[in-house]
């Protein structure tokens, strides 16, 4: 017997027994609808959480620092500063960027500016950031105008909450798309056309030893106010950043971003952080961290093995992030077993459909039998059944499982929408589901067969010829 | 004439618990290609078991089958099977179509298990059925068919795979006396046009005497008599 005959018959076989054969799928359809739609829950929640951290580079970029550090002893408040500190200087910073996957690699340069705009003064951070990280996440997204292209221009991108500070809103943004941040009644409208181009002075301060000395030697008496003298430097403005969102935004949280040689180049106090007091023993020009891009998401524990070798401390989320992973698939493996459990219960009555379906067509059997049917033509029949039983089952129980997601889907966003949170998909079906869902729902349901497809076979012909 | 059907000292004993029922005790017959041969004898004489076991259908206890060139005791399961849908077609007295289908797709079940072709199984199938008789039937279920039509239906199935002896087990044992002899008349002409052998199994010894070359008569399992029939006279 050829295989389409097998599965005519098979059909013409379930078919003389609709509504048994529908309740039998009905199981299956079920136990498959369960299991597609509870992994798809869980697929969707990880999906959602790794796209989050993916969007934001978080598995492509580490924090480099002086020395090795553990989060969890600083957290519980038992870290000591190590003894030691190896130089995060330029020359380290060069290493770093001549191990193989790294992208790339600059040292975080960060400090107290003031900028003064229009007549308007507001003090702010500054950060310097090379061009090149205008292909990425936040940078790759200025809504108005551009990021630099040139790491030694004189440009700058502001922030709108700077602006704000500073007196003025973009005359582009709505109103309301701001409503509940500071007055912005007062804020004076300034269109993005005239604000691109413009120069804004920006203010550092550096101490002024020398003058200090000068002062004291003069009067004998300490100075009334800190010795600082400031610099100024006219920058063009190229673009204005949006608000920032999710969880890489606080990485790129400067309030101005230039050039990395420009921003290099200004004089600036001699620490911007912690780091740099504790360099200041053993070496004055290292810097307090260095942001490290790899080219892919496995690099990362390859580039950090190296780093960390060169005898630095590293950073990065995706340490983090094995753990979620953990339980992501703790929680997928749950979600599937509940599932799986229904389909079992489906296989149990696919079972009994068919052993109940062999008693009541023993005498067939035998009748096949004494026309030259063969065992093995006989398993196969009943394999067939068994077989279609599964295929119509895990189809029917697919299209169930994505109704049943998307049912859930639009009621948990009608009741997330009102407090504010984003549209979201919850739940996620990738082809490896259902291509896994159709293949579980088949073998399942074979597997389920194969005990009655078995007995079928082993039906004496005489005996099932004199069975009424 | 060389013997089509053989059997030698075929023995069949059935066992129940602890007790062994001998049903055949030593058979031994000789059955010649193109004959019309008949079984006789009472109810448990062991007449369908001899037919079972020459149709593949059961398994010897000991002795031995030949039909053709094959010796059908020392078969597999697997080449029992070949041996029942392309060496021999049965006949029963309960005719043992299924029910479910019409006369045409009990026709078209047997000839997919010989692997005919599929696109020609529904022109064979009819052919078949015409050929005795029912061209108007083809699309009638067994239970829309008389007695005599479900048993024609059956012997259509059991030429639908050409076989070389043809196994009748009481076929006229659920019929009308009418009918009966409409059916034996069919069988007797397939002997005769078709040069098909025939072993009938019979409990109507007059009515298998006239379409018979032989009758033998067996009793507690052993053939205890020969006869000539008419069609051998």
């Amino acid at each position: 017997m050829t295989p389409p005959d097998l599965w005519r018959l098979s059909l013409e076989n379930l078919w003389r027994t609709k509504l048994r054969s529908v309740l039998t799928t009905l199981g299956v359809v079920i136990g498959i609808g369960a299991l597609v739609s509870m992994v798809s829950f869980g697929i969707g929640m990880q999906e959602n959480v790794t796209s989050e951290f993916r969007e934001n580079d978080l598995f492509t970029s580490m924090q480099v620092l002086p020395a090795k550090i553990d989060v969890g002893e600083v957290m519980a408040g038992g870290f000591e500063p190590p003894e030691t500190v190896t130089a995060l200087n330029d020359s380290a910073v060069e290493a770093i960027r001549a191990l193989p996957a790294v992208e790339l690699a600059f040292p975080e340069i960060r400090f107290p500016v003031t900028v003064r705009m229009m007549g308007k003064e507001a003090r702010t951070s500054l950060q310097a950031v090379p061009a090149a990280m205008g292909r990425y996440k936040p940078f790759s997204e200025i809504p108005y105008g551009s990021f630099y292209e040139s790491d030694a221009d004189s440009v700058v991108v502001l922030t709108g909450r700077l602006l704000n500070e500073l007196g003025f809103r973009l005359a582009e943004e709505p109103v309301d798309a701001r409503a509940g941040e500071s007055g912005d009644t007062e804020l004076v409208p300034i269109s993005v056309d005239s604000l691109i181009g413009r120069r804004i002075e920006v203010i550092s301060s550096t101490v002024d030893l020398r003058s200090a000395a000068r002062s004291f030697m003069r009067s004998f008496t300490p100075p009334s106010k800190l010795p600082l003298k400031e610099d100024v430097a006219r920058l063009r403005v190229v673009g204005v950043r949006g608000r920032l969102s999710g969880f890489g935004a606080a990485r790129f949280r400067g309030g101005i971003i230039v050039p990395i040689e420009t921003g290099a180049a200004m004089p600036r106090l001699g620490f911007s952080d912690v780091w740099d007091l504790l360099d200041s023993s053993e070496q004055a020009q290292g810097y307090g961290s260095v942001y490290v891009r790899t080219r892919g998401m496995d690099d990362i524990t390859p580039v950090r093995e190296a780093v960390e070798e060169m005898g630095f401390g590293v950073l990065a989320v995706v340490d983090e992030l094995e753990e979620i992973r953990q339980s992501f698939l703790i929680m997928d493996a749950l979600l599937g077993a509940v599932g799986t459990i229904a389909l079992i219960v489906a296989a149990l009555g696919i079972i009994n459909t068919m052993v109940t379906s062999i008693l009541e067509r023993t005498r067939e059997i035998g009748v096949m039998k004494a026309i030259g049917g063969s065992e093995t033509d006989i398993r196969w029949i009943f394999f067939s059944e068994a077989a279609t039983i599964g295929f119509t089952g895990g189809v029917f129980g697919l299209a169930l499982g994505w109704a049943v997601t998307r049912i859930a889907n639009a009621v948990a966003n009608h009741y997330l929408r009102p407090q504010g949170v984003p549209e979201v998909d919850l739940f996620y079906m990738p082809i490896w589901l259902i291509a896994g869902a159709m293949a579980f729902s088949v073998c399942v349901s074979l597997l389920a067969g194969l005990y009655p497809a078995s007995r079928a076979a082993r039906v004496d012909p005489v005996q099932a010829l004199r069975h009424d | 004439m060389t013997p089509f059907v053989l059997t030698r000292d075929l023995c069949k004993t059935y066992q129940k618990g602890t007790v062994a029922i001998p049903v055949l005790q030593g058979v031994s017959l000789e059955v010649g290609k193109g004959e019309f041969v008949s079984v006789v004898g009472r109810s448990g004489s062991g007449k369908s078991t001899l037919l079972n076991l020459l149709g593949g259908l059961d398994t010897a206890t000991s002795g031995r089958i030949v039909v053709g060139d094959s010796d059908v005791t020392s078969m597999s399961r697997q080449d029992l099977a070949v041996h029942r849908r392309s060496t021999v077609g049965m006949i029963f007295q309960s005719f043992n179509l299924i029910p479910s289908r019409t006369a045409l797709e009990n026709i078209t079940l047997a000839l997919a298990f010989g692997n005919h072709p599929r696109s020609d199984r529904r022109r064979r199938a009819a052919e078949i059925l015409s050929s005795v008789g029912l061209e108007g039937r083809l699309s009638h279920t067994p239970g829309e068919l008389s007695g005599g039509e479900a048993q024609r239906v059956a012997i259509a199935r059991a030429l639908a795979n050409d076989p070389d002896v043809l196994l009748a087990d009481e076929p006229t044992g659920n019929l009308d006396s009418g009918t009966a002899a409409e059916i034996v008349g069919l069988l007797e002409a397939l002997n005769r046009e078709r040069k098909l052998t025939v072993v009938m199994v019979s409990h109507d010894e007059e009515a298998a005497r006239e379409v018979s070359h032989r009758i033998l008569r067996l009793l507690d399992g052993r053939v205890i008599d020969e006869l000539s029939g008419r069609a051998g006279a």
